[in-house]
């Protein structure tokens, strides 16, 4: 969450946060061509912007705003691609899910499984939830910071935050028993 | 405001950091004195600290990395002060210090004098503080050893290597931690009877990385040893005794005896369920004769504060 400075040029710092924002722009475009391209437009967009940032400023959080704007462009320009969809539209159930889950190969390390299992838990869900767990749960911004982002009221941040870690829960503990189960067995 | 489902609905809150003043003062009392609602909060803190695991899933490409970096390159020279501009401002830099050199002097032992004041009052607040039972919780590193213990013996963890040997689970870390493990083999070295067995090791998440968990027994009681850099957990709040130059704080924690502290770059927790303080705990590592000392000095005196009547930690 640095901000560059006279010790950190601005491309040092920014390169800092390249894994981040990838995993940002995977979070909403699920597809890797597609990401690493939002993720291209976004430095772009920050190299040609960077006389608008404010000395103290939060970079990483200047970053996210710019991918996410670039994003919601980017849609705009093609209304065939994928949308973001209101909290009632998820249509994939944890019962499709597991039954994905579960084509899976045996993972052998376990920390591996859980890293992939939970990012395919988030994966799965809607966008906005997707999106709300990444920000919050894996970037670390806080409930304001992400109001800012997403520009919506703090409150509406810490209810949707509630409601995603809900059916996250939901999914995970569906999954966790038979995959760690598997693993146990791979690993012995 | 201190009923349970008022509390409940400010877990994430808490956690995430964002309940402030009066609501979080209210709800940390409440968390004292309530198992149900700290036994949510630990499942609840347990659930955040698996998502954090998913933040390593994302790597970018180097392919991408490479474009990146060409487009960074690009960033305009202005925003970087002209060489002839640094040079006019270190030259006038240079023309002052001279004079400001004897100023800074006198500044610096103003500052260090302030310093060592309030070094000496906040030695001495700890000391109060650790004489008022109950006022502080454990550190969340305490927290996460006591729970992860628990979860090992309700069979919720399961080990990633089962191994006694202390070399080979010392390297079975290597380049899974940010830091080197390098467990003790006195016991194996000294040929004397093994009053404790190596079991296992596996890793653990903790904020966002990975602390290295180890299985000792002890008989039949099992001994947790969870080590992290001490970059990422300080030892703080329990009962604190000065032993060898070390700090150690004793907690009670899901009534389990929890031992942290912090050595050279590291922070340990050390979890049983054995007498006192746990201290015997402490001979998985210390088992020479020449360690007798530090696990003695460790014990509580007869009237001393880990008297069951006078634990100060909240039971979990």
């Amino acid at each position: 969450m640095s901000s560059p400075s006279c010790a950190q040029p601005f491309s040092q710092a920014a390169l800092e946060h390249l894994d981040a924002l990838y995993g940002y722009a995977m979070t909403l475009t699920r597809d890797q061509t597609e990401a690493e391209d939002l993720v291209q437009e976004t430095y772009l967009r920050a190299v040609r912007a960077f006389g608008q940032l404010m000395p103290d400023s939060n970079l990483k959080g200047w970053l996210f705003v710019i991918m996410r704007n670039a994003w919601l462009n980017q849609l705009r320009h093609n209304r065939s691609g994928p949308r973001f969809v209101g909290f009632d539209d998820a249509t994939e159930t944890v019962e499709h899910l597991v039954g994905k889950q579960a084509d899976d190969p045996h993972v052998v390390y376990l920390r591996k499984l859980e890293c992939h299992e939970v990012r395919q838990a988030i994966d799965s869900l809607p966008t906005h939830y997707r999106e709300i767990i990444v920000l919050r749960d894996i970037e670390g911004f806080s409930y304001q910071q992400i109001a800012s982002m997403l520009g919506c009221p703090a409150g509406t941040v810490m209810s949707r935050l509630g409601r995603a870690r809900e059916k996250l829960k939901r999914i995970l503990t569906s999954w966790r028993t038979p995959n760690v189960a598997n693993a146990m067995s791979a690993t012995r | 405001m201190n009923q349970c489902s008022d509390i409940s609905n400010q877990i994430a809150l808490w956690l995430d950091g964002e309940l402030q003043g009066e609501e979080k003062r209210v709800f940390e009392l409440h968390l004292q004195d309530c198992k149900s609602c700290s036994a949510l909060v630990s499942n609840e803190s347990r659930f955040l600290d698996t998502l954090h695991t998913a933040k390593q899933a994302h790597v970018a490409p180097e392919q991408l990395r490479n474009r990146v970096r060409a487009i960074l390159d690009e960033v305009p020279a202005e925003v970087s002060a002209p060489t002839h501009l640094r040079k006019r401002l270190t030259d006038s830099l240079l023309l002052t210090r001279d004079s400001q050199r004897s100023r800074k002097l006198r500044i610096s032992l103003a500052i260090a004098a302030v310093v060592a004041i309030a070094i000496a009052m906040g030695l001495w607040l700890g000391r109060i503080q650790t004489e008022q039972p109950g006022r502080y919780l454990p550190s969340s590193f305490a927290l996460m050893a006591a729970d992860t213990h628990r979860r090992y013996l309700d069979h919720h963890l399961p080990l990633e290597i089962t191994s006694a040997s202390p070399e080979e689970i010392s390297t079975w870390f290597n380049g899974k931690v940010p830091f080197s493990v390098k467990l003790p083999k006195y016991q194996e070295a000294s040929g004397q009877v093994k009053l404790y067995q190596l079991e296992g090791a596996r890793l653990v998440g903790f904020k966002e990385d990975y602390a290295a968990y180890v299985a000792y027994r002890m008989g039949q009681r099992p001994i947790s040893l969870v080590m992290t850099s001490n970059s990422v957990a300080q030892p703080a709040g329990g009962e604190e005794i000065m032993s060898r130059g070390l700090t150690f704080h004793f907690d009670s924690i899901y009534g389990f005896k929890v031992i942290t502290w912090t050595d050279r770059g590291l922070t340990y927790a050390l979890v049983s369920d054995l007498e006192e303080r746990g201290q015997q705990s402490c001979g998985v590592c210390h088992q020479g004769v020449k360690d007798h000392d530090l696990i003695d000095r460790l014990k509580p005196t007869s009237a001393g504060p880990s008297s069951p009547s006078r634990d100060p930690r909240p039971t979990f």
